[in-house]
């Protein structure tokens, strides 16, 4: 009876154990959200002011831009490219639309401005993926030559002015409150309308990877491209697709962040995409192609926004802050990296 | 190969050979070339320096003055065209360098090939002929604290804003600053030299967080040109205009809705347009192996009456008193 007594008490530690291992294989954005948990968990300590819906906002506030990109970035990653191109292609279509809005067509609605905007990305991606197709050229080599090319047509030919007063619909909808209140120093704390987007861009990236056959395409040639099309997926309408899907994303990314900020920077974002990457691979997609999952990206973009949103909070220096981020992404890759490799 | 791609090829080699074939404009010129490099091109400030090197360039048909710059606030990509314009044999350099030091070495070539230097914005530079600034650093930072310091009462906690750590006249700006606001015991300086890398939306998330931690926060210091409008758009959105004080450096254009809305309280600036063609002049001067003399007159408003000090290097130090604070009341007689 003792050894199998024994046997019983040891086994629910072994199969936790191992639970937790298999759960972190199948699902590596678990790492993702302990870290996410245990920085917040320690901010809190460190500050308690970290803990009020202020801060929940913000965060929430300043993901928009950069969880639409990462939907990009991730889409093409499953599929084993990589594009660098995005915020060039939304800051040519933010510019170029906030151009038109503001001399040629002032009486735009918005939704038509921001549907505009995400054709306009999308026209772009598709450029992308026209050249990752037939060229046959790594991705990213193409991206960072598309990147160039869309910046200089950007700066050469369309304007390097800010504009700084915004077309009146496009202020009015960076405006737009979702949920208003006041904090105690009389400051309004405001979650704007156009938070929104985001999750309704995460559900529907859900939606195309897991329930329609091109998701099934996408992971098929992250996998192995060459089997894949082999099984008879066409890689031509798979690249296009991906890439149109991608600037789509940074198009509609490029105008918010254009409405939110109220001003059109031409020279904004572009300088941004190693952020965002990182935002991705830290959400457990792997650089490689194949894995991931949308709620993976957005608790990899929510980790890099909450890191970069708390060092005044805890109080660390200027100067030490980029060493920080760093020192914290390079901790969660090494982990991934180590987790993934004893599959 | 497919037939597309070939086309696709095609096309791509002649579009980058008709792009190689624009750039070659800078021809052999008979009249002294001087040739003004930026921090970065097209942003308000350097568009605004560029209509006094335009003007200048009117006013002074004898000479040929140009300006050009890297379209990102990148040091590597300046000293590129740094080097690229003494590579072509200009006469004279008037340069704002994003990174002195980085410089350095590309400016003592360039001098001991008989090109004339001339800086802007970077009083350490020890290769250069001549430094012009627009004035005295540490009196345009406590001007700006003092400004602040009147708006909140000369008490309460602030904090302050510099472009980089290695930003040099920032830190200088924020430095007098703290000087300044020694004088009064109510004024305490919480979590200092936030960077904003001149760019308003970070310096708009980090202000947001700096009010969050410091509800009780009353002003702010800035330094780089897009800090007030960041910080200016935090206040202004969480409806603290006029309880919470912003004066810094910016340009009255861009600024001017922040204004008129509260939510920046004064902005300090040199005009940039002065400046580039105080540059030009000084330039001109030492082409034409003229002294320069404590006092002279540069025939530029604000640059009528120079002080000339000895340099950080071999060079000289030229100061002018082209200050400007302006407020709500007073900003509309500078608009650019």
């Amino acid at each position: 009876m003792t050894p199998s007594s024994e046997t019983l008490a040891a086994a629910p530690s072994v199969s936790a154990r191992a639970g937790f291992g298999a759960l972190v294989r199948r699902r590596p954005e678990t790492i993702t959200a302990l870290l996410l948990v245990a920085i917040c968990g320690t901010v809190a300590v460190v500050n308690p002011a970290f803990l009020q819906p202020a801060t929940l906002i913000d965060i929430g506030r300043a993901s928009v831009v950069m969880g639409l990109f990462a939907l990009g970035v991730f889409i093409i990653l499953a599929a084993g490219g990589i594009d660098v191109s995005f915020t060039a292609v939304a800051a040519l279509t933010m510019y170029s639309m906030t151009v038109l809005a503001q001399s040629i067509l002032p009486d735009l609605p918005i939704a038509v401005i921001l549907l505009l905007s995400t054709l306009g990305g999308a026209g772009l991606g598709v450029i992308n993926g026209l050249l990752v197709h037939h060229l046959k050229v790594p991705s990213l080599i193409v991206t960072i030559g598309t990147q160039y090319l869309y910046r200089g047509f950007l700066l050469s030919f369309i304007g390097t002015v800010w504009i700084m007063s915004l077309p009146p619909q496009m202020g009015a909808f960076g405006r737009m409150p979702l949920l208003q209140f006041s904090a105690a120093n009389g400051a309004t704390i405001t979650l704007p309308f156009y938070f929104l987007v985001l999750p309704v861009a995460a559900l529907a990236t859900w939606w195309i990877l897991n329930r329609t056959l091109m998701g099934r395409a996408i992971f098929a040639v992250g996998g192995n491209a060459d089997i894949a099309s082999r099984l008879g997926y066409s890689l031509r309408t798979i690249h296009i697709f991906l890439f149109g899907y991608a600037g789509a994303l940074a198009g509609l990314a490029g105008i918010i962040h254009v409405c939110a900020n109220r001003q059109a920077n031409p020279f904004d974002l572009v300088g941004t995409e190693i952020n965002v990457i990182a935002a991705v691979v830290l959400g457990g997609a792997r650089i490689t192609g194949g894995t991931g999952t949308v709620l993976g990206t957005m608790l990899g973009v929510l980790l890099i926004v909450v890191i970069n949103s708390v060092l005044v909070l805890v109080g660390i220096p200027s100067t030490w802050q980029r060493l920080v981020v760093g020192s914290f992404i390079l901790l969660a890759a090494a982990f991934f990296v180590t987790r993934q490799r004893k599959k | 190969m497919t037939n597309f791609s070939k086309k696709l090829l095609a096309a791509t080699t002649l579009a980058a050979v008709a792009l190689a074939g624009s750039a070659g404009l800078l021809a052999a010129q008979e009249k002294p070339v001087i040739a003004t490099v930026v921090k970065i091109s097209g942003i308000p400030w350097f568009d605004r320096m560029n209509t006094g090197i335009v003007a200048y360039q009117k006013a002074n048909p004898d000479v040929v003055a140009s300006q050009s710059g890297p379209a990102t606030a990148d040091s590597a990509q300046q000293l590129q065209i740094v080097n690229d314009l003494v590579a072509k044999g200009v006469n004279a350099l008037a340069v704002v360098p994003m990174d002195p030091a980085v410089l350095e070495g590309t400016f003592q070539r360039a001098m001991d090939r008989g090109i004339v230097v001339v800086t802007h914005e970077a009083d350490n530079q020890m290769n250069t002929n001549a430094d012009v600034e627009a004035f005295d650093n540490a009196d345009y930072g406590a001007a700006l604290n003092e400004r602040l310091a009147e708006c909140m009462g000369k008490e309460g906690k602030w904090t302050t804003f510099v472009g980089s750590l290695g930003s040099r006249t920032h830190m200088q700006w924020v430095g007098a600053g703290e000087e300044n606001a020694k004088k009064y015991s109510g004024m305490q300086l919480v979590d200092p030299n936030n960077e904003s890398f001149d760019d308003a939306n970070g310096t708009y998330e980090k202000a947001k967080e700096i009010l969050r931690k410091h509800p009780d926060i009353k002003g702010f210091q800035t330094s780089a040109g897009n800090d007030v409008l960041g910080v200016g758009r935090a206040i202004d959105e969480a409806g603290l205009s006029g309880k919470v004080c912003l004066v810094g450096t910016g340009l009255p254009n861009p600024s001017a809705d922040l204004l008129e809305s509260g939510a920046i309280t004064a902005i300090g600036f040199w005009d940039p347009q002065k400046a580039g063609m105080a540059m030009n002049a000084v330039a001109k001067m030492l082409l034409e192996k003229k002294q320069l003399t404590d006092g002279m007159d540069l025939g530029v408003e604000g640059y009528n009456k120079v002080s000339v000090k000895k340099g950080a290097g071999k060079g000289v130090l030229i100061l002018g008193n082209g200050m400007v604070l302006a407020d709500k009341a007073t900003y509309k007689q500078h608009m650019f």
